[in-house]
């Protein structure tokens, strides 16, 4: 069947402000990947590109089947990940709504063109559902491709659960679409612990629709034939050896970074701000990003059991960074802990660059190769930190 | 008011302009040396500007420049109402994107990667940027910043730019036909007397002809290109 | 056709630089072959002019009469990859896209399923034009899984036999034997065949060729072209020799491009007869076409005489 004749289905195409904040939702018990694939149905993509993985693949094949039921203009599985990601770049080209996922080892296969999206202007959503990166293979959740993909300019958001998944992936259409911003978004949330486990999720309707992609309100030409100049290349080669070479690839450079910070403003809209506080005057804050965020919220419901003072801070954006708000936030802590699904500590060594005293970090408890993270290791840290016994055994 | 977006030569490898904490400014607002002011108050400013610095000049890029939607014939007119009230103002347009190969004609024409180049040679130093993509208008104004002296106004259809000393947003005709009625009251209180001339057409130099081309031509480097006298060179290495 | 976005609105046509008003007024934009074809080059203000290849460089002729022989400029989008033939195709007034290594033939599947959904009733037509490293050997997969699915774009391979952008390095399209560099001992496995790689992947309408004559290398990439929007992959195999790589002196050039076509770049064209059809109808359509105008032509000239 070819696009022409795809099922046309009558939705009402509105704004993601009302999507998002006053569309009357319904109560959903799903798994993760149900949930980026009912945010993708709602979002109005154009195409869709899929490639499996574990743990991203029922990500991608629900998308297949939001596309048959007409959600979805066009989907295809293409050949592997640096094929899919090549892909999106070029049919971004023509001015549509894209949407692919990965995990892992198909993030690091396809970095070469993920990385050159924002350069190329690519406003696409990048669905990651974390992996360890092999070697031995393993298809275990644990969110070290992240740390490869915080270099290259895209927003990044890491949902906590299925909920801020479906939340965020939606959101993540309308920011990438700002004509200030214009870079790709990635969506990450941890493999199999978010992907395959069910959580309640509030929807809206799915007959409303985020509005329609619009080709011309962007910063560069859609290269459609219909849009001026007619001599374009929107990635000139500009390498020539030559101070002015240099000079237009290093603008352009901060050009990316600074579309990346002009999310911001967005992420405050659409999503509340880059970071949730929970208990501001804490002496002690648990610091954490996905599902490690969804453990240090158990950690801090715990402390309060106890009556201790334990705060949390659960950071949604990795990419614009949240400097000013993690330093406002911690200004009067004694002590961070900051959970992670990772060995490196990625978060952890961000918020020791962020804040002036990063001597109170403290880097861990970390896991990762698929283990999983109990509230007790955090609890260990919190009550070093806060200079109480105890017997807790692991 | 503290002026953080100046007229350049800002150096070598500038701070971006949001990088030193300019925003964007909000609907209805426009920004100013990367203070959000009124629109009035930004287009007083640059009309300034562009009346008493030397060899003012109009950038239209491809939005305006080709007929490919409604409202070009509308902007395009108010375009050039505005410039035939400002005084030896020039049109140098940017008809695309990519960067020019062998060699620009600075006379009629400036490019995103390397308008130093036209800003030099032409020793502009007021310009306005209307009908370029945001990309190209941002990574140009910058690199004006960078390396010129010259005072940059963004006429802007979308949300404006925080590189230009004066931006101003979601334009349409109507703004370009205020913004040149200013010109002409801040050009009547400074006391010019101007006709309402239009600028001069595109001064397009004729092609290199190089079948006249001469080692001669080449100066300095002409011992790179010449070969030794009766040597005919059939084999490489 | 499309042609508002090159039209200058008309207040600012005076203000254009000569250049781009001779490529509207003379340029091959919604003009026929015989208008503005190879078969008059110099005739017409051409889509590529200048380009910073090597003196002698058969590659970039070949790329100017892609340009001279494209059935639609206007509706036109060429990607490529890293490469000698980018530096050229890239000057032409033609959109270009120019992405990472190897990735033109992913590239264009994505656009050109992007193009039907957003112009189901348009026809844009999308070239990869790619050298033999980019084509055959890092893109190779994305190359080959193009074809698999089906794509409904033109591929064109330019085989100069040699990497010549990165300074004579060995590529799987190198000869048997050449000593180049990387291969330092001569290249010890055969060119790759590239044509029957096509043919089992699924293209419907191959040429392998070695481009010296026009009318011939003009003829081919159309029909790749038209066969490309109605039926399947397309795909055209052409010599376009590396002059300094391989040390022709330029005069030889085009001894030395006959010299393969007899050899290893002989002629060969393939096509499914669904391509066949194709061809025939569209070929038969601007015969008519050519036939009408020329009538008209001779009765305009009667009507003044």
């Amino acid at each position: 069947m070819s696009a022409v004749q795809r099922p046309v289905l009558n939705k009402k195409q509105v704004e993601m402000n009302y999507l998002l904040h006053e569309a009357p939702r319904e109560k959903h018990f799903i798994t993760g990947a149900q949930a980026m694939s009912e945010a993708v149905k709602r979002a109005n993509v154009d195409m869709a590109i899929a490639y499996p993985i574990t743990p991203q693949s029922e990500v991608m094949h629900l998308v297949g089947d939001v596309f048959a039921q007409g959600h979805i203009k066009e989907y295809y599985r293409a050949e592997e990940e640096l094929g899919t990601m090549s892909a999106i770049a070029g049919a971004s080209r023509a001015g549509v709504r894209l949407f692919t996922a990965t995990s892992g080892p198909g993030l690091i296969r396809g970095l070469e063109a993920i990385a050159s999206w924002p350069g190329h202007r690519v406003p696409a959503v990048l669905g990651i559902l974390t992996r360890v990166i092999n070697a031995p293979l393993s298809i275990q959740p644990d969110n070290i491709e992240m740390a490869y993909m915080m270099h290259c300019g895209a927003v990044m958001l890491h949902a906590e659960n299925q909920q801020d998944t479906f939340d965020f992936t939606l959101a993540a259409f309308a920011i990438a679409e700002k004509v200030d911003v214009y870079i790709p978004v990635a969506v990450a949330t941890e493999g199999f612990f978010v992907t395959h486990a069910k959580g309640y999720v509030d929807m809206m309707s799915e007959d409303l629709v985020y509005k329609e992609f619009d080709p011309v309100a962007s910063p560069v030409p859609a290269m459609d034939n219909e849009t001026p100049p007619a001599r374009i290349q929107r990635d000139a080669p500009v390498q020539k050896s030559n101070f002015m070479s240099y000079l237009i690839h290093s603008v352009w450079q901060q050009e990316i970074w600074d579309s990346n910070s002009r999310a911001m403003k967005y992420i405050y809209e659409y999503l509340g701000g880059p970071i949730e506080v929970q208990n501001p005057e804490a002496d002690v804050f648990v610091v954490a990003s996905g599902c490690a965020a969804a453990q240090a919220r158990e950690a801090w419901r715990y402390a309060q059991e106890e009556g201790l003072s334990v705060g949390l801070i659960k950071v949604k954006a990795i990419r614009p960074f949240p400097k000013d708000e993690i330093r406002e936030a911690a200004k009067n802590a004694k002590a961070l802990i900051v959970p992670e699904h990772n060995i490196i500590g990625w978060l952890s060594k961000e918020i020791q660059a962020t804040i002036p005293n990063g001597g109170i970090v403290v880097e861990g408890p970390r896991v990762y190769g698929g283990m999983t993270l109990p509230v007790e290791l955090i609890m260990v840290e919190l009550y070093d930190a806060l200079g109480i016994e105890h017997n807790i055994k692991l | 008011m503290t002026k953080i977006v100046e007229v350049g030569p800002a150096g070598y490898m500038p701070t971006s302009a949001p990088a030193m904490g300019v925003e964007l400014a909000p609907e209805g607002s426009a920004l100013l040396y990367g203070n959000t002011v009124t629109p009035e108050e930004a287009m007083r400013d640059a009309a300034i500007a562009l009346l008493t610095r030397k060899n003012p000049t109009i950038f239209p890029g491809p939005q305006v420049l080709w007929d490919w939607k409604e409202d070009v014939a509308e902007k395009s007119a108010a375009i050039l109402d505005l410039a035939s009230e400002i005084p030896n103002c020039k049109i140098i347009p940017m008809p695309d994107y990519r960067p020019k190969y062998p060699k620009i004609d600075v006379k009629a024409e400036i490019n995103p990667n390397h308008p130093n180049l036209t800003i030099l040679d032409n020793r502009i130093e007021a310009c306005i940027f209307v009908g370029v993509h945001c990309h190209y208008a941002n990574l140009t104004l910058r690199m004006i910043r960078a390396g010129t002296n010259c005072y940059t106004v963004a006429l802007c259809a979308y949300m404006g730019h925080e590189e230009a000393m004066a931006s101003i947003r979601d334009l349409h005709a109507s703004d370009i036909a205020k913004f040149k009625e200013i010109v002409i009251e801040e050009r009547n209180k400074l006391g010019i007397k101007w006709e309402t001339t239009l600028p001069p057409e595109n001064p397009s130099l004729p092609k290199e002809d190089n079948s006249t081309l001469s080692p001669a031509d080449y100066g300095e480097y002409r011992s790179l290109i010449m070969t030794k006298k009766g040597e005919h060179i059939t084999d490489a290495e | 056709m499309s042609l508002a976005y090159i039209t200058p609105s008309e207040r600012f046509k005076k203000y254009l630089p000569k250049d781009y008003v001779e490529l509207i007024d003379f340029g091959p934009f919604g003009k026929t072959q015989e208008e503005a074809g190879p078969g008059n080059m110099g005739q017409f203000k051409e889509l590529m002019e200048e380009h910073p290849m090597c003196s002698g460089c058969w590659m970039a002729y070949y790329i100017r009469l892609i340009f001279a022989a494209l059935p639609c400029p206007e509706e036109t989008v060429t990607i490529g990859t890293a490469g000698c033939g980018r530096l050229a195709i890239s000057q032409a007034a033609v959109p270009f896209i120019y992405g990472n290594y190897g990735d033109q033939n992913a590239m264009a599947s994505g656009l050109t399923r992007a193009f039907r959904l957003r112009f189901p009733d348009k026809t844009k037509d999308v070239l990869t034009i790619a050298g033999d490293g980019g084509t055959m050997d890092i893109g190779f997969s994305m190359t080959m899984h193009s074809w698999i699915r089906g794509e409904r774009f033109t591929t064109i391979m330019l085989d100069n036999e040699v990497y010549g952008n990165t300074g004579g390095q060995s590529s799987g399209m190198s000869p048997k034997g050449a000593v180049l560099k990387m291969a330092p001992m001569g290249k010890d496995f055969e060119k790759m065949p590239a044509t029957d790689l096509a043919k089992a992947a699924g293209c419907v309408y191959i040429v392998r060729m070695s481009p010296t004559n026009i009318k011939q290398a003009a003829k081919v990439i159309r029909r790749a072209i038209f066969v490309a929007r109605e039926v399947g992959p397309t795909f055209i195999h052409a010599y376009t020799s590396c002059n300094i790589e391989y040390s022709i002196p330029t005069e030889d050039v085009f001894a030395d491009a006959i010299e393969l076509g007899k050899g290893r770049f002989k002629f060969d064209e393939y096509m499914t007869d669904e391509a066949k059809i194709v061809i025939e109808r569209v070929e038969g359509e601007e015969k008519v076409a050519r036939k009408a105008r020329k009538a008209a032509k001779v009765a305009a000239a009667e009507a003044v005489n």
